[in-house]
């Protein structure tokens, strides 16, 4: 008997940028009728952000297969999510359990580019993320947006160990080349989730995702959230994502990932960088459609607080993170104490930067107060990223750069007073220092 | 594993190789010989998928702009079955790359939404695989990932420059064991095919394209068996063995029948057999006609300038000996573990 089989014809087939692709080989609304719905209306869920994050994972008919690795604080979302598959009677979605992190990352890289059209999600912190770099920076520069890292952010290096959440691995890994959106709060956590393939698997963007949110503070603490129906969640993504058009390597002739010459590298970075920042036109379409959609706030380059029409603040705080609503709720009795006017900002788009919406939003402000939560050797990424913003411009504020939180320490409110006491002085008198590091009420 | 081709030579000779010109491996590299050996095998109604590893393998047939030197036919092929896809990533994560293909091909097969099969292939060579990546490697024989591994095996990091590996050769010279003033490399090789026995694989055969029907037969039998077929391919490397160009293929059976690399195919449940290599010293070929055709053991065997034989460089007989103690364990070993079941 001969191993050869019976061919069934030749295939329709497009030529592409990428290679042929063969259009009848995949059958993606087989896929998206096989998907097992987790919640047929919408619901009011109370639990924490990684569950927040596994059930958006879940609800994706474009989701089937789930690789992961444990790792403190994002453990729960694997765990989440091999729980309510091995509970879902006839769902094709399966669980891959690996054993290591840099394993998932590659095989993200395989499975994103075996079929382009289905979205691969794990989750992951701190130095587990270090230790798929090798391979995010990979997919960075990929073309897969059909990637997502889910970051619970935790301080790196293990000497010291800390297994808190501070930024610090967000923060190291922006130029993995990941759309990076920071989440506080579990509805936001949920959201972003279900918002972000819909921007990175844009034509225009293909570039992997890569939601955070602070461990601990967010992935360990509960509160309540809206979770749609699996039906609006497909709805709306549909709206978004289409079939890609270019070949994975089942449905494909191609080659990915090929070696190039020093001339075409450049060209190749150059595309990657064009299509990151298209992510900045296309993230505020998205967060409109979901606010429309859903009635709740969308994708955002921020949040904002505080900021009166036509009267810039005093003094603008540029933060990220939940211990930003700890600055929420002190600022109206400190601006009361103090007769200075304030208003902030909490960061969501932490890569691609957004460098015109921050200098439009800080513009006409006398201090700038840039809270870093992440170990940076100089004086903050937000900070760097700040001052960069705000490059050329005509009477440019004071910029107070501040660490605080470091490790996930929570910011208190006496902290945020103490930092926005040096903002406030830097309104007649420069900086005392260059950067401050704030903890517990007091300046170290 | 069956006792002939299932496909006969004349059949393969008339395939398509996936693996066309083009390449910029140097001339008469086991690799090339490997991959259309293996491109022709797989021309069989499946389409082919390849993961690979950062490589010779890799640089040399996949440096855009250069010609891409894979896929069947000079434009995209009307039948499906014969187009080509291969996947790059890392130097380590060819086989976790080649398992996540498969697990995604099931997926879409489980929804209803892939109809026709598809064959998987991971290609590596040994610093890929046994340095860097024998976290990958190991994982992926533990599940039981139905795909083909292919382990170009040329004992060292040749993309690299032509450092030690965890598969060089006791007393090989290498750019990072240089044999000046010491014997060279000291370590013993991985027993990589034990590793890929005990960690369940469900094939696992030692064979170059120099053994031709054998080789041809293990890479048709890796599509069938249950789990993770392992294929390790002894590959001499013109430029890291330092041998004369057309030696190739001699040099993989010397090395073969001299009990260096011998050829080895076994299977879980039935077990194995050791090929054209006798398990006593005297009956096989002697070490020393293989160490003499290499320049990387010039510190321990020269040819003669006027008869060509082998000469023992003086002082380098104890060496000598404690290789040729080491060659025979390594044939027992191979026969010991040609007779594990599971």
């Amino acid at each position: 008997m001969s191993t050869l089989e019976t061919t069934l014809g030749p295939s329709p087939h497009v030529d592409t940028p990428g290679g042929e692709r063969y259009t009848d080989i995949i059958n993606l609304a087989r896929v998206k009728a096989a998907h097992v719905p987790f919640y047929t209306q919408r619901e009011a869920v109370t639990a924490d952000g990684n569950t927040a994050a596994a059930l958006a994972s879940l609800q994706m008919w474009r989701a089937i297969v789930y690789p992961g690795f444990p790792i403190t604080p994002s453990t729960k979302w694997i765990e989440t999510v091999a729980a309510k598959v091995g509970a879902q009677k006839g769902t094709p979605k399966r669980v891959k359990l690996l054993e290591a992190e840099h394993a998932v990352a590659d095989y993200i890289a395989g499975a994103c580019g075996a079929c382009r059209d289905l979205v691969f999600i794990t989750a992951t912190s701190s130095v587990g993320l270090d230790h798929m770099t090798e391979t995010t920076r990979s997919l960075g520069a990929s073309g897969f947006g059909n990637a997502m890292i889910i970051d619970v952010y935790r301080a790196t290096a293990n000497y010291p160990l800390c297994i808190e959440g501070d930024p610090s691995d967000a923060m190291a890994h922006r130029d993995d080349g990941f759309i990076q959106v920071c989440s506080r709060g579990k509805q936001q956590i949920y959201d972003s989730i279900v918002q972000l393939p819909c921007l990175g698997m844009h034509p225009e963007v293909m570039t992997p995702t890569m939601p955070g949110y602070y461990g601990i503070k967010d992935s360990h603490r509960n509160a309540k959230f809206w979770v749609e129906s699996d039906a609006a969640v497909h709805e709306f993504q549909d709206r978004w994502i289409h079939e890609c058009d270019l070949p994975g390597t089942i449905n494909g002739d191609t080659a990915m990932g090929n070696c190039v010459t020093s001339r075409h590298f450049q060209g190749f970075k150059v595309a990657q960088k064009r299509r990151i920042e298209r992510a900045l036109e296309l993230l505020p379409q998205i967060g409109a459609d979901f606010e429309r959609t859903f009635g709740r706030p969308g994708l955002a380059y921020f949040d904002e607080t505080g900021f009166d029409a036509g009267k810039p603040a005093d003094v603008v705080v540029v933060g990220m993170g939940p211990d930003y609503g700890t600055f929420e709720s002190v600022r109206d009795a400190w601006t009361a104490k103090n007769g200075t006017t304030t208003a902030g900002i909490a960061i969501r788009l932490i890569n691609p930067f957004p460098r015109e919406a921050v200098r439009k939003r800080l513009a006409g402000a006398k201090v700038v107060l840039v809270v870093n939560q992440a170990h940076h050797s100089g004086r903050g990424h937000l900070t760097l990223d700040v001052a960069d913003a705000l490059h050329g411009v005509d009477n440019p504020p004071r910029i107070v750069s501040a660490f605080c939180g470091m490790g996930g320490a929570d910011v208190s409110e006496s902290t945020w007073e103490v930092m926005l006491d040096e903002a406030k002085d830097a309104i007649t008198t420069a900086p005392r220092q260059p950067y401050m590091v704030f903890h517990e009420g007091a300046r170290l | 594993m069956s006792a002939v081709l299932k496909s006969g030579y004349k059949d393969l000779a008339q395939r398509e190789s996936c693996f066309r010109p083009g390449s910029t491996l140097c001339p008469g590299c086991m690799e090339s010989v490997a991959f259309q050996n293996i491109g022709r095998v797989t021309d069989n109604g499946v389409k082919t998928i390849f993961s690979i590893g950062t490589s010779c393998a890799e640089v040399s047939t996949l440096a855009f702009p250069n010609v891409v030197a894979w896929g069947r036919g000079d434009g995209a092929p009307d039948d499906w079955t014969k187009s080509f896809a291969i996947l790059h990533n890392v130097f380590e994560s060819a086989p976790t790359l080649a398992e996540a293909t498969r697990d995604v091909a099931d997926a879409l097969t489980a929804c209803g939404a892939l109809e026709r099969k598809v064959q998987i292939f991971s290609a590596s060579g040994d610093g890929g695989a046994f340095a860097i990546g024998l976290r990958s490697l190991l994982h992926t024989i533990h599940r039981r990932a139905r795909v083909t591994i292919i382990v170009l095996v040329n004992e060292i990091f040749a993309n690299t420059g032509f450092q030690y590996s965890p598969a060089t050769m006791p007393y090989a010279d290498t750019s990072t064991t240089p044999a000046e003033g010491t014997p060279g490399n000291l370590n013993p090789p991985l027993d990589y095919i034990h590793l890929a026995i005990a960690a369940g694989a469900g094939m696992v055969a030692q064979l170059s394209p120099a053994h031709g029907k054998m080789f041809l037969k293990a890479v048709e039998r890796s599509l069938e068996v249950e789990g993770t077929a392992v294929i390790f391919v002894p590959a001499p490397c013109i430029s890291g063995w330092k041998f004369e160009d057309g030696q190739t293929v001699e040099l993989a059976l010397l090395g073969a029948r001299s009990g260096v690399f011998p050829a080895f195919t076994w299977e879980r449940g039935k077990g194995g057999a050791v090929k054209d290599c006798e398990l006593d010293a005297a009956q096989r070929p002697s070490v020393v006609e293989f160490l003499a055709e290499q320049r990387r053991f010039a510190h321990l065997v020269r040819k003669d300038k006027d008869t060509g034989a082998p000469k023992i460089v003086p002082g380098q007989e104890e060496n000598i000996e404690r290789l040729k103690s080491w060659v025979q364990g390594n044939v027992e070993r191979m026969y010991g573990l040609a007779g594990l079941k599971s």
